[in-house]
């Protein structure tokens, strides 16, 4: 029979088209906010009459790019495990917090003046302590990463206003001597990264300021940061066997367990990764202002979480993109600095765009997980 | 006939005071399909976790190949070659079917686990072993959402014999799927089969599947062997008999019809 035929040949394999260049790109987690970000960039640059990426516009909003990008990377691959973590912004005013204040007042227990690197160091190993307290907490308790990171919230906020008027007297620290100039450390934090860029755009005739002189001489430096971040987080979910157990525990936790995946570490990991993100920001901030204070990072975890959902990371876990989390932070540093370039706006609209854009990207997200799994 | 892969002898394990299994004798062979059939609660599932070391028995032995053996994790009966295939599969539907080929066990260069992934060599590895029992996937980097749910069998079986099962148990590979997906599963052990150095354990409801794969049976019911054989020792109304642990189905019949 002819009829029989034709269905002996067709495998169930077959029944997913693969489809041309086009349908493929359609699949890729990161291509909603690649147009999303493409959409961003033309309407600001023409509603700013170019300011907006001129020498000092490329140099403002870059650097608040980067800030985002540095914590929604974290977010994203703990949300690719399956996790939330709230206490972003609250580690970011610990950190902050901690660093100023062994600057001010040296290293704890006596243990003399602290250089950048010192206070830096300390900071770092009290808050990747965080986050392992924080993943082992959640690991053990088999309770939703969401309630116990919210505790966290408050519970470092708290801290950190504390521990500010305990010692300092004061939730602000300012006037701190300007570290960069003495400290290696600093600089690489809180310094100026990429000048080449700047000096060759001067030496084609641009970036001048009104005096005739170069104008912008280089960015800062959590820019390199970033792109070291990114680059790492990227490798990491993508090529390394470590990626594919990220993966795995967000997609299925049990079957992952069930395959020999470290389960439980992956997890506690990736809330020390956050951590580690969250002291970094803090630490560019430090060492670029100078000044410290307890209500740094405020609100920066829901902002995380909304690029890494914005970037096509799902929800509920098991997919997602670094480079999508890229375009997402490109778009929401754009947005959120709109306001210096384009006068006539009211800066609360960056909040209405935020909810508009999350929600698109939620639906979209969804749509994007059915196509991949074929409507399932 | 050659030492069977695996052999039980009084196989016994009690919950508290409830007896799930009363001394079961098992023998398996390489190259065979062993279908094990009983009702729900006969005690296949306790069976099969004592085999793939989730519980420990209360008593009685297991000998692999002729060597008593005791496993006290499921690790422990992996590394003696015992790989499970469980009803919900373990696999994840939103990663790759290499991502779940490889799951846990990926090929990498450099240190664990930050080593970068052979995603290549990985691809041709999961692309040839598929094919092998009957399925060419034309793209290892589809999802797992997008195979069937009879692929997808395929797919647990193909990872499990590639990391060196010798014994496989197969726990109710075709209910919850579709005819077509059936007969896929069902063709999929008969090519295991085929290559004579593993044994299938075929834990199954379905008397018409094991009829046509196994090669021989045995039938729990209240935890205890009610009968077994090969193929050609058991005719085919012994098994329908069996099945429903020992009930006539003419009884049945005649209860139907007095309601």
């Amino acid at each position: 029979m002819a009829a029989q035929d034709t269905s002996a040949e067709r495998s169930e394999s077959d029944r997913l088209q693969k489809g041309g260049l086009f349908a493929q790109l359609k699949r890729r987690p990161e291509m909603g906010s690649f147009l999303v970000m493409l959409f961003v960039i033309v309407a600001i640059a023409f509603a700013s009459n170019g300011n907006a990426f001129n020498a000092l516009g490329l140099k403002n909003n870059i650097s608040i790019i980067s800030q985002f990008g540095i914590i929604a990377t974290g977010a994203c691959l703990l949300m690719i495990a399956g996790d939330f973590d709230l206490s972003i912004g609250s580690m970011i005013g610990f950190a902050g917090m901690s660093m100023a204040m062994m600057l001010k007042w040296g290293l704890p227990f006596g243990l003399g003046e602290a250089t950048p690197f010192m206070a830096f160091i300390v900071t770092l190993m009290m808050t990747l302590a965080l986050g392992w307290l924080i993943g082992t907490i959640i690991v053990r308790s088999r309770l939703s990463s969401f309630i116990v990171t919210l505790a966290f919230l408050f519970f470092l906020r708290g801290l950190t206003e504390v521990c500010y008027r305990l010692i300092n007297q004061s939730t602000q620290i300012s006037g701190l001597p300007n570290f960069r100039e003495t400290s290696w450390f600093a600089d690489l934090m809180g310094g100026e990264v990429f000048t080449w860029f700047f000096d060759i755009w001067y030496s084609l005739g641009g970036n001048i300021n009104r005096a005739g002189n170069q104008w912008v001489t280089g960015f800062d430096a959590r820019f390199m940061w970033w792109i070291l971040i990114v680059a790492l987080a990227y490798y990491i979910l993508s090529r390394s066997q470590a990626g594919n157990w990220i993966f795995a525990t967000g997609d299925n936790a049990e079957s992952a367990r069930a395959n020999g995946v470290p389960v439980n570490k992956v997890r506690i990991s990736l809330f020390m990764f956050t951590a580690f993100c969250a002291t970094l920001f803090a630490a560019c901030q430090v060492y670029d202002t100078n000044t410290a204070d307890a209500a740094k990072g405020n609100l920066k975890e829901l902002e995380a979480i909304a690029i890494a959902v914005v970037g096509g990371t799902l929800m509920t876990g098991g997919f997602g993109s670094v480079i999508g989390v890229v375009f997402g932070a490109v778009t929401f540093g754009l947005v959120a600095n709109a306001v210096f370039f384009i006068p006539a706006i009211d800066g609360s609209y960056y909040r209405v765009f935020v909810g508009v854009v999350l929600l698109t990207a939620v639906f979209l997200n969804e749509s994007v997980r059915k196509r991949i799994t074929g409507g399932l | 006939m050659s030492t069977p892969i695996i052999k039980t002898e009084g196989l016994t394990k009690k919950f508290g005071p409830f007896t799930a299994l009363n001394g079961i004798d098992l023998e398996i062979h390489k190259g065979e399909i062993h279908a094990l059939l009983g009702d729900n609660g006969a005690g296949k599932s306790t069976l099969i976790k004592i085999l793939s070391g989730v519980h420990e028995p209360t008593s009685g032995t297991i000998y692999v190949e002729g060597k008593a053996s005791t496993f006290r994790s499921p690790r422990d009966a992996a590394i003696a070659g015992i790989g499970t295939v469980y009803q919900d599969l373990a696999v994840n539907p939103l990663m790759s079917v290499t991502r779940n080929f490889f799951m846990g066990r990926e090929l990498t260069t450099g240190p664990k686990p930050f080593g970068a992934m052979r995603m290549d060599e990985m691809d041709q590895i999961t692309h040839d072993e598929m094919v092998k029992i009957g399925i060419d996937i034309s793209d290892p980097s589809q999802a797992v959402g997008t195979m069937s749910g009879g692929q997808r069998q395929t797919l647990a079986i193909a990872r499990a014999i590639y990391f060196g099962a010798k014994v496989l148990i197969l726990d109710e590979p075709t209910s919850a799927l579709g005819q077509k997906q059936q007969m896929e599963v069902l063709k999929t052990m008969m090519r295991v089969r085929q290559r004579g150095d593993i044994a299938i354990i075929f834990i199954t409801h379905n008397e018409v599947h094991s009829k046509l794969v196994a090669d021989r049976f045995t039938f729990l019911a209240l935890g205890e062997v009610i009968g077994s054989g090969t193929k050609a020792e058991l005719a085919g109304e012994d098994i329908r008999h069996l099945m429903a642990g020992g009930i006539e189905l003419a009884d049945l019949a005649g209860e139907l019809a007095a309601i």
